[in-house]
């Protein structure tokens, strides 16, 4: 350590160029727009009461330690069964969804249907449905139709059918016209160009946005149970109304390791495909 | 139809995987079929009612839903703000943790990522409904938990941008003998920061979006009045509140959109 020396050399830093003055500035005033965005949120964010906050840290933080140290082994096959559940709701909500999705998804690629103007309508409907996150259907669907696993399905279905219909029509869009070009120059009709030249293009893809979505409508159908659409999403918010920690850890636990085993199952799968 | 014999056919191995992943995957959607009562007519019938719900919102309420809606919904931005600049700035560091080519150690890296995905691994709105608990009610739990989803997916998909920088820069710095930190922020922060930053814009969408609902389980905003709502049948002003939602969300959608189309 002793034996370090250190030199002082005059460091000389060249001025800037004006373009990148310039830069400098707008990254000050960005900086600046974004501390006066904060410090507005967090002087004006109402109804937060400290006290009620800390009193409440005080009562649950003991009882959740103790709860996530030892999760109760007892409500493990209901809460297994619950997550099966899910996972069947996300597989149907999937499967409608990319079901749906292919015919909305041709009528929205532009190079398909002729066009910007005329895909214009399916992009629409699709971004429309895009806007809302899945509780919202699962609402709607559970007050038209009823609390249970159908409302939670046909949630997930419509609007995965948001997603998957653009990631599709993007894909379509992204072809290579060469292969229809070459088939229908032999004298393919238009059945076999689409079999043999967009299909084989289109499908890997298509395949793994369809995993992709079901691995997000695992996770999206089991909070659906908090509105009474099915799933193990229903059991939590019951135990947790009741801060039953030992249940709720328990549940979360199973929640988590079904989640990451099907990420890890699917990713890989993915891998493989594209 | 009936194919030429000239058509090629795929080798036999790529078959028998297709055909058996067909297999499994009609399996698992009979099993699912099966075990939850879900019928073909099951999806018709609930889509006709779903369209047929929507003549519950008519007319909308603007003069009674409007005044209640207004401050929720800021409460709503301030939350999806909030907890995006918390998550990024308790997140950028897992996303270096969790790079390969800028951790500073195997087992911290390791650490790193089992850390988010098991993080990444609950809905932000579970995260919120357990933060109730604890929290209790108002914005508090929802800023939390956004803050939560936004480390956690920000470590991931960014620690994607990082190990794909080219190492080009970060080796030299290690020659000159900079530490650790001062390659981050030398070698590898210049090259990700457009596309982390438009990452991060990105991640304010899906937070807004999300936030909407976070104070359906009492974490503040304007979920809280959607409950309310729907617990006391309110559809008109329910849909009110729905276009409401969707005009903000395709705002900050468009803003977001601009900003990053300039910034890459």
């Amino acid at each position: 350590m002793a034996s370090r020396v250190r030199t002082a050399t005059p460091v000389v830093v060249p001025p800037l160029p004006p373009q990148a003055r310039r830069t400098k500035l707008w990254q000050y005033l960005l900086v600046l727009a974004i501390l006066g965005i904060t410090a507005a949120c967090l002087l004006t964010l109402g109804n937060v009461s400290w006290e009620r906050i800390l009193s409440g840290l005080e009562r649950n933080l003991p009882p959740l330690w103790r709860g996530l140290t030892n999760p109760d082994a007892a409500i493990f096959s209901r809460a297994f069964a619950a997550m099966m559940e899910t996972m069947y709701m996300a597989v149907i909500g999937t499967v409608i969804a990319g079901v749906l999705a292919v015919p909305v998804a041709f009528i929205s690629a532009a190079n398909l249907v002729g066009g910007n103007r005329f895909a214009l309508p399916g992009r629409g409907l699709l971004a429309a449905i895009r806007v809302f996150p899945e509780l919202l259907f699962a609402i709607i669907f559970v007050a038209a139709v009823g609390p249970g696993a159908v409302a939670g399905i046909m949630a997930l279905g419509i609007n995965s059918v948001g997603f998957l219909g653009k990631m599709f029509s993007d894909i379509i869009e992204s072809i290579d016209p060469g292969p229809g070009e070459a088939l229908r120059a032999t004298g393919a009709g238009p059945i076999h160009t689409f079999s043999y030249a967009v299909v084989p293009q289109v499908l890997p893809e298509f395949a793994s946005n369809v995993l992709y979505r079901f691995e997000i409508n695992l996770r999206a159908a089991s909070i659906l149970g908090l509105v009474g659409a099915g799933g193990i999403g229903g059991l939590l918010i019951q135990r947790i109304q009741f801060r039953r920690w030992e249940e709720i850890a328990m549940i979360l636990l199973v929640i988590i390791a079904f989640i990451v085993i099907v990420d890890v199952i699917s990713s890989s799968i993915r891998r493989r495909l594209v | 139809m009936a194919l030429p014999s000239a058509v090629p056919q795929l080798p036999l191995l790529p078959r028998l995987l297709s055909w058996s992943t067909w297999a499994v995957i009609a399996g698992l959607l009979i099993i699912s079929l099966r075990e939850t009562n879900f019928r073909i007519d099951d999806m018709w019938g609930s889509l006709v009612d779903f369209v047929l719900f929507f003549g519950n919102f008519w007319p909308p309420d603007w003069q009674r839903a409007l005044p209640q809606i207004w401050r929720p919904l800021i409460e709503t931005l301030q939350m999806a703000w909030l907890g995006t600049l918390f998550g990024v700035l308790l997140g950028t560091p897992w996303l270096f943790w969790s790079s390969r080519n800028t951790s500073p150690h195997p087992v911290l890296m390791w650490f790193s990522r089992t850390l988010m995905t098991v993080m990444r691994s609950i809905p932000d709105l579970l995260y919120a409904a357990v933060l109730v608990a604890i929290l209790s009610f108002g914005p508090l739990p929802g800023v939390v938990a956004i803050t939560i989803f936004t480390l956690s997916i920000l470590a991931k998909l960014g620690s994607e941008y990082v190990e794909a920088i080219d190492p080009g820069p970060i080796e030299a710095l290690k020659a000159a003998g900079a530490s650790g930190t001062q390659v981050i922020v030398y070698g590898a922060v210049p090259q990700v920061a457009a596309s982390l930053l438009s990452y991060i814009i990105y991640i304010f969408e899906v937070n807004v979006r999300a936030s909407t609902v976070l104070g359906f389980v009492g974490a503040g905003g304007i979920g809280f009045l959607l409950n309310r709502y729907v617990a006391l049948f309110q559809y008109q002003r329910i849909a009110v509140l729905l276009m409401v939602i969707f005009v903000v969300v395709i705002i900050i959608d468009s803003i977001s959109a601009y900003i990053r189309a300039r910034l890459t």
